[in-house]
């Protein structure tokens, strides 16, 4: 099949569905690939880079279309592109299908087989051509380039001789894919981050990455995350509430904030209010990732970056996977790869679009003149629920009662344990000689230095230590010797037996305990 | 040539300390290499003491020790260290053996003395005959239940040492025997032996002491046959612990502290040592001792679901593209000899610049400490070894876990089904990372026979076949 990599037309798109890289793959899976002249220009990727990558560089938009069977591109094809395109063609890119039916209607009408990126379904399989979190993940890094961009101060803290500058404080709304990269870009340029989320199972990612989670004081659970296919769900009005007083105290102590947070197929939740951004000091940054769906921030302005009267930069830009075109390109063009990979199990060349994949008929959404989206829900789930039962973490207040307790009770044993122990042996005393009672005295006291050294040996030198006990207790050979003296024939027969046999064990045990010692070593 | 009694004494209270610092040394691992040293100046002190002390007999203690010695040198040196846990029991039945014969001699000793305290010749006796003679009545009461006590828990450690040699060595099954009505057995047998300890406070000769030595050994061959294998580590410390009661009720019979100070030492960190391990399983002791797993009347959930085999190359590939891995091993891995493969995927791997370390659950293999072992036989560095408790928090952050021949110790059933005999075991949670690859000889369950969900699990990965071959395989395709 030949795979037509197509230039975008869209002002600001500055990416490319195919690099030389991933070219030089498609084509040891059997396809021929053509490139529309200029295509990578503003990705850094050069005609004669594509050349000398086996690609064969077309002059015009039509020619490609013509001489292509699967045409790869970015963006979603505008109305005037498909309208001379000639019919059959089978077309990878993203698509967003619930805001573009009428495209859907135009290319079920040219029996076209177009597949969307952005509809691959979230399961592992298919995380190698998950462009969204490709995507997703370029944004959230550039979102804290673009911040500190225009944050007029340093992220990291500094002690100069020039005195202290203390750390910018950065606050995440959204731990999705974007979230979590811009939690690790701003905890590795040194910011105190915080990162917030309506999924609370999603807390441990984002201390995984260095950030605080802010929790809100709140009982009702929410609804599992793994249920939407690892999306955020909307919230409850209490819950909202909640979270509203929490970003209202928050907004006068943050000095960058960025949201993140979409819900599939709705406009981007209002999070960040104008109230908040009122609060903020003046110089403070709000990048909204959710521009494009409306903004995550009452006053964002798409693709425009603004400053509130008090000083508050607020960034709308919608194409920050587009600002970094040559990383994005890369991630891009191998997502599309592996897809094409996926539809080319032979790896001769020939494309079979198996609608019983899940990953495949997810992402179909135009097939032999039908509109074949939505598609049926997967058969997968996305990610394996989470067990409902949250136990509430304990507080430290908690932990240190229940230790008191637990510290009492075990006190409490070890006391009645010594009171008991003392009368019997008082007891004893009593009635044993008090030859009896000097020897009972050495025993007792080796017992209990027994178990304070033995208490101290390392785990990983048990086996050592039962070898070594093991020889010790051999010193019952003392005995023998001891009574190897008798005259009786008998006597001195058992006695000599048992100081062979304890030998045996004195200098097995010690030699193998040194045999295994000398093993030990460090690295 | 007789040494004096109080230089014998302070030859004892010095092998006395050598044996304490010798333990305590184990604390750590450069340290032990020292301590070992004082174990044995302690216990060649000890020896050079007490023949001093006797001062005759001397070519036959001469020989007897020269033979034992080479007996040891022998066997210390041919042992694998995967047979490690059976050499140890079989040290401890020695201990035990020896404990019943010193036993036994003492109370022909103490036989011969009285008589000829009554015959008026006592100032002919000498050693052990002459200590006996210089006592009291009640004094001798008590020699008597000290000596009981020597023989009854000697011959237990003997036959059940025996035992459990045949058990871990292969040459018995591991599985547990249940016979009716096994408890009522063993107290009966408790009780034979107690009422035949009174008959010996009477007049009853050495008859009673050799009957309690058959009842005990034939409690402590049946006690131990009714124990699983996979609780065998309890087992092995446990005699551990007994060999060295066993020597500390020698020590109140002879009157000789040394052998009281060095039991209690021995006995007590046996006991620790069974504790942890008991610890380690979440049961407690008793019920290790009373019976084995896989009684009737258990069900566990069963388990659904498929398990995925995976072979070597795509296992390779996974190791390749981790950054993290640790590897769990159990008893497969020294069952396969595996470890010095293992060793060489560490190497391999940390040269890449992956982080490889190993995670060792306390009752990982059949002894105490088992698997540090055989993993520094294979030269792993024992600062990549790490603890059940320190690592557990690491899985999650971790992208392939490798399992070796271990079951049990990984069964997330242990925390997700309260119905499953382990329930509330502490196990490995190797499932919380991104991918689990389990080296296992075939589908079926592991030692203890419980099923184990973690190989049904979606990021479960299994390799079958010899964990050995598996590793080389692996070895192979990484290049």
């Amino acid at each position: 099949m030949r795979i037509g990599a197509l230039r975008e037309v869209v002002l600001n798109e500055a990416r490319v569905a195919m690099t030389p890289e991933s070219a030089i793959k498609l084509q040891k899976l059997g396809h021929e690939c053509l490139i529309q002249s200029g295509a990578g220009s503003r990705a850094s990727f050069s005609d004669t880079d594509y050349e000398s990558a086996g690609v064969r560089v077309v002059a015009t938009a039509d020619q490609l279309w013509s001489e292509s069977d699967i045409i790869i591109k970015v963006r979603e094809p505008l109305a005037e592109e498909l309208a001379d395109s000639p019919d059959g063609k089978t077309l990878i890119s993203f698509i967003t299908p619930s805001s573009n039916g009428a495209l859907l209607e135009q290319m079920a009408g040219k029996r076209m087989t177009a597949l969307a990126l952005d509809m691959v379904p979230r399961i592992s399989r298919a995380q190698k051509m998950d462009a969204l979190s490709s995507m997703a993940n370029i944004a959230g890094y550039r979102s804290v380039i673009e911040a500190c961009n225009h944050f007029d101060r340093f992220l990291m803290g500094q002690m100069t001789a020039a005195g202290k500058v203390p750390p910018a404080r950065v606050l995440v709304v959204g731990a999705g894919v974007a979230g979590l990269s811009a939690i690790g870009t701003a905890v590795s340029l040194g910011a105190i981050t915080l990162a917030f989320d309506v999924r609370p199972e999603v807390s441990e990612q984002i201390e995984s990455m260095g950030a605080e989670f802010v929790f809100l004081e709140f009982d009702e659970l929410q609804a599992d995350g793994a249920e939407s296919g690892g999306y955020a769900s909307p919230s409850s009005p209490e819950f909202a509430k909640q979270q509203i007083e929490k970003f209202l105290q928050l907004a006068p102590s943050v000095d960058i904030v960025i949201t993140t947070a979409l819900i599939p197929n709705r406009p981007a939740p209002l999070l960040w209010t104008a109230d908040m951004v009122n609060l903020m000091r003046s110089g403070s940054v709000v990048v909204d990732l959710a521009a494009e769906r409306g903004g995550n921030c009452e006053l964002t302005v798409a693709d425009e970056k603004i400053v509130t009267k008090n000083g508050v930069t607020i960034i709308g830009f919608t194409d920050f996977p587009s600002r970094m075109a040559s990383q994005s390109s890369s991630l891009l063009a191998t997502n599309i790869r592996h897809m094409i990979d996926d539809l080319t199990p032979q790896k001769d060349g020939a494309i079979n679009v198996n609608i019983e994949d899940d990953v495949i008929r997810g992402s179909l959404v135009s097939h032999q003149g039908e509109v074949t989206w939505p598609p049926p829900p997967p058969k997968v789930s996305a990610i394996a629920a989470v067990k409902k039962s949250h136990t509430v973490a304990e507080t430290a207040a908690e932990k240190s009662l229940r230790e008191e307790a637990e510290l009492k009770k075990s006190l409490n044993i070890s006391g009645i344990g010594i009171i008991i122990g003392s009368v019997l042996c008082l007891g004893l005393g009593t009635i044993a000689p008090s030859s009896f009672m000097q020897h009972l005295i050495v025993f007792v006291l080796s017992i209990y230095i027994g178990f304070h050294v033995i208490w101290g040996v390392a785990h990983s030198l048990h086996t050592p230590l039962m070898a070594i006990t093991n020889a010790i207790s051999s010193i019952i050979i003392v005995g023998a010797i001891l009574q190897i003296v008798s005259s009786s024939f008998l006597v001195v027969l058992l006695a000599s037996i048992s100081v062979f046999i304890a030998s045996v064990n004195i200098f097995g045990g010690f030699l193998v305990t040194r045999r295994m010692l000398a093993m030990f070593q460090r690295r | 040539m007789a040494f004096s009694e109080g230089f014998i004494a302070a030859a004892y209270i010095v092998a006395a300390v050598l044996f304490i610092l010798a333990l305590g040394g184990l604390s750590g691992q450069e340290k032990a290499k020292r301590a070992i040293w004082y174990g044995i100046a302690g216990m060649f002190l000890a020896v050079v003491a007490a023949i001093g002390s006797a001062g005759e007999q001397i070519v036959v203690l001469a020989l007897m020790l020269t033979l034992g010695g080479i007996g040891g040198w022998f066997v210390a040196n041919r042992v694998q260290m995967t047979q490690m846990p059976e050499l140890m029991a079989g040290f401890h039945s020695l201990v035990g053996l020896a404990a019943v014969f010193i036993g036994v001699s003492a109370d022909l000793e103490m036989n011969r003395a009285l008589s000829a305290f009554q015959t008026g010749v006592a100032d002919q006796l000498s050693g052990f005959a002459l200590i006996i003679a210089a006592k009291t009545p009640l004094e001798l009461k008590i020699l008597k239940v000290e000596l009981f006590l020597g023989i009854f828990i000697g011959a237990i450690t003997f036959t059940g040492s025996v035992v459990a040699y045949g058990k871990l060595s292969g040459r018995l099954s591991s599985g547990a025997l249940t016979l009716p009505g096994r408890h009522a057995i063993n107290s009966a047998a408790i009780l034979m032996c107690l009422g035949l300890g009174y008959l010996y406070q009477g007049d009853a000769g050495l008859w009673s002491m050799l009957l309690v030595t058959l009842i005990a050994g034939a409690m402590g061959a049946h006690l131990i046959a009714g124990i699983g294998g996979a609780d065998m580590p309890v087992v092995v410390s446990m005699l551990n612990s007994y060999s060295g009661w066993a020597a500390a009720a020698i020590g109140f019979t002879l009157g000789n502290d040394l052998l009281i100070v060095t039991g209690a030492l021995v006995g007590s960190s046996g006991a620790i040592l069974s504790y942890i391990m008991c610890k380690g399983m979440n049961r407690s002791f008793a019920s290790v001792i009373l019976g084995g797993w896989g009684g009737e009347g258990q069900v566990s959930a069963s388990v659904e679901g498929e398990m995925k085999a995976i072979d070597a190359a795509d296992a390779a590939q996974a190791l390749s593209d981790a950054d993290s891995v640790i590897i769990v091993p159990g008893y497969g891995m020294a069952v396969a000899q595996a470890q010095a493969a293992v060793s060489e995927l560490t190497k391999r791997l940390g040269a890449k610049g992956k982080k490889v370390r190993f995670a060792i659950h306390p009752v990982a293999g059949r002894l105490p400490g088992h698997m540090n072992v055989l993993l520094a036989e294979a030269k792993v560095p024992y600062d990549n070894v790490v603890e059940m408790e320190e690592i557990n928090d690491d899985f999650p952050l971790t992208d392939v876990v490798i399992v070796i021949g271990a079951n049990d110790i990984v069964n997330p059933a242990a925390q997700e089904d309260p119905q499953s005999p382990i329930a509330g075991m502490p196990v490995l949670e190797v499932w919380k990372s991104s991918l689990v690859l389990v080296l296992k000889r075939g589908a079926g369950t592991g030692y203890s026979g419980i099923e184990n969900p973690l190989f049904f699990k979606d990021n479960t990965s299994m390799l079958y076949g010899d964990a050995k071959d598996s590793m080389n395989e692996i070895l192979a395709e990484l290049g």
